[in-house]
């Protein structure tokens, strides 16, 4: 045997070594090594980003003055015309803190609002991501709700150190309750995301819809989130029905497509939710001795 | 006499092609479809490099796949090291210009469809075996054509690289 062949022989052997400490190493390995090679990457990705929004911001000063002056006559109106209706939220948020306060309800639905630039997109058939330009340096936490303006966009996956991971609406991973609007009875329908096909765009679907409802002619069924589970608010929008109801495989209930209310594949900014408050899996999920339970009361 | 760091120079030489290819895919995102090169990268440094320096860099180079992709932990790296030691051990094969190109269409087809196997084990998603065979024929043919298309650039900035450092030649390893 010479020595090509004596090297070639040690050098499976070491690959088999390698493969046992890799599995038997747990967790801790796997994710150092994921952490470690996820942060080499994140400053290019910072970068690209961040070039990305220089040259946007030499094409908006590009622009004439006259341009300009419109664009903020148009925002001065619109501002004017949310003042208004700020005014007449704080009345009901009084109302609300009131009556709240009245019936001893301490609500934990709070969030603060973090706003991020999308990096790039990830998507195959089997999973539908985006990176953000936002991680935990910035109090992003795993399970948050990702939205732009009131509609849903996804939900915190992975959060690295600059970098977070997002998984979208119509990614396998994403679940969410929902309400169907114009059904009266507000019956909860499933919604998750679904493989996409090579080729052809990617969706979600709605499950659990009951066999008696009727959707209103004429017009597109928004599906809306219902708040339960405590992750997403309730009240968002979530999309519309794409094409027919048609009967599950089973026959116990009806299915539909679900279009994304954002397109998902344009979109370049959004804002983070993180919860106020410890969620209920990450109280089950952390050390008791770290969470602090006196919060909620 | 090529230095022990070698492998780690290639690593940063061949980043920006996985990255340029990663913000590509970004643009067909809408078809669900990956510009995957990361198997044609090892051709250049398996002809040249030690075998243990071959398969640092294959290591590195499949663990920044995984990082921010949800698969199984080391599937990618585990399948390129072996890429890159089966490589290494038939050398002599890779001596010109259509065997390289042809191992660049096997390699990055073969590690691409690995991944995505891997994607769709841990993937939630519902769907049959026979829609999941179409899909990565679709996205391992993409590959295979891509690793044609890459290969040359490619490995004339990896053959750069380990000039300038001062690996032998492939036929001086012969």
């Amino acid at each position: 045997m010479n020595n090509h062949q004596k090297g070639a022989k040690a050098s499976y052997i070491a690959l088999i070594a390698f493969i046992l400490i890799w599995m038997s190493g747990g967790n801790t390995l796997h994710r150092f090594t994921k952490e470690t090679f996820a942060e080499f990457q994140a400053p290019a990705l910072q970068l690209v980003s961040k070039g990305s929004d220089l040259s946007r911001y030499w094409e908006l000063k590009s622009r004439s003055n006259e341009e300009l002056i419109s664009a903020s006559r148009d925002l001065a109106r619109i501002n004017a015309a949310l003042e208004l209706r700020l005014h007449s939220m704080d009345d009901i948020r009084r109302e609300n803190a009131r009556l709240r306060e009245n019936a001893r309800y301490t609500s934990n639905s709070e969030y603060l609002t973090v706003v991020a630039r999308v990096i790039s997109r990830d998507t195959s058939s089997w999973w539908q991501k985006i990176l953000i330009r936002k991680g935990r340096n910035d109090g992003i936490r795993p399970g948050s709700p990702v939205i732009f303006s009131d509609k849903i966009i996804g939900r915190v996956s992975v959060v690295h150190l600059n970098v977070s991971e997002v998984d979208l609406i119509t990614s396998p991973a994403f679940r969410c309750t929902a309400f169907l609007v114009g059904d009266d009875k507000r019956r909860i329908v499933y919604v998750k995301g679904d493989a996409a096909n090579s080729l052809s765009p990617s969706r979600a679907k709605i499950t659990a819809i009951p066999l008696d409802y009727n959707p209103p002619l004429g017009q597109p069924i928004k599906v809306m989130t219902t708040g339960l589970g405590g992750v997403f608010p309730s009240g968002l929008i979530l999309g519309e029905v794409d094409g027919s109801i048609r009967m599950s495989n089973d026959d116990n209930y009806k299915v539909a497509d679900l279009r994304p209310a954002k397109s998902l594949d344009m979109i370049e900014e959004v804002s983070v939710l993180v919860p106020q408050y410890p969620t209920a899996s990450e109280i089950l999920l952390a050390p008791s001795e770290k969470i602090k339970l006196e919060e909620f009361k | 006499m090529s230095i022990p760091w070698t492998w780690f120079f290639l690593i940063l030489a061949t980043y920006p092609w996985l990255f340029v290819a990663d913000l590509l895919s970004s643009t067909l995102a809408t078809s669900g479809l990956n510009y995957f090169i990361t198997g044609a990268t090892l051709i250049a440094p398996c002809r040249r490099l030690k075998r243990w320096q071959a398969v640092l860099f294959a290591g590195g180079v499949g663990f920044m796949f995984e990082a921010y992709r949800p698969i199984p932990d080391g599937t990618v790296a585990i399948s390129l090291i072996t890429l890159a030691i089966i490589l290494g051990n038939y050398r002599t094969y890779l001596r010109t210009t259509l065997a390289t190109m042809q191992a660049a269409v096997v390699v990055n087809a073969l590690a691409a469809i690995i991944w995505f196997s891997a994607a769709a084990y841990t993937s939630a998603a519902q769907t049959d075996i026979y829609n999941c065979i179409y899909q990565a024929a679709i996205q391992a043919t993409l590959s295979g054509i891509m690793g044609l298309i890459v290969i040359i650039p490619l490995s004339t900035t990896q053959n750069w690289v380990m000039d300038s450092i001062g690996v032998p030649s492939a036929h001086d390893l012969l």
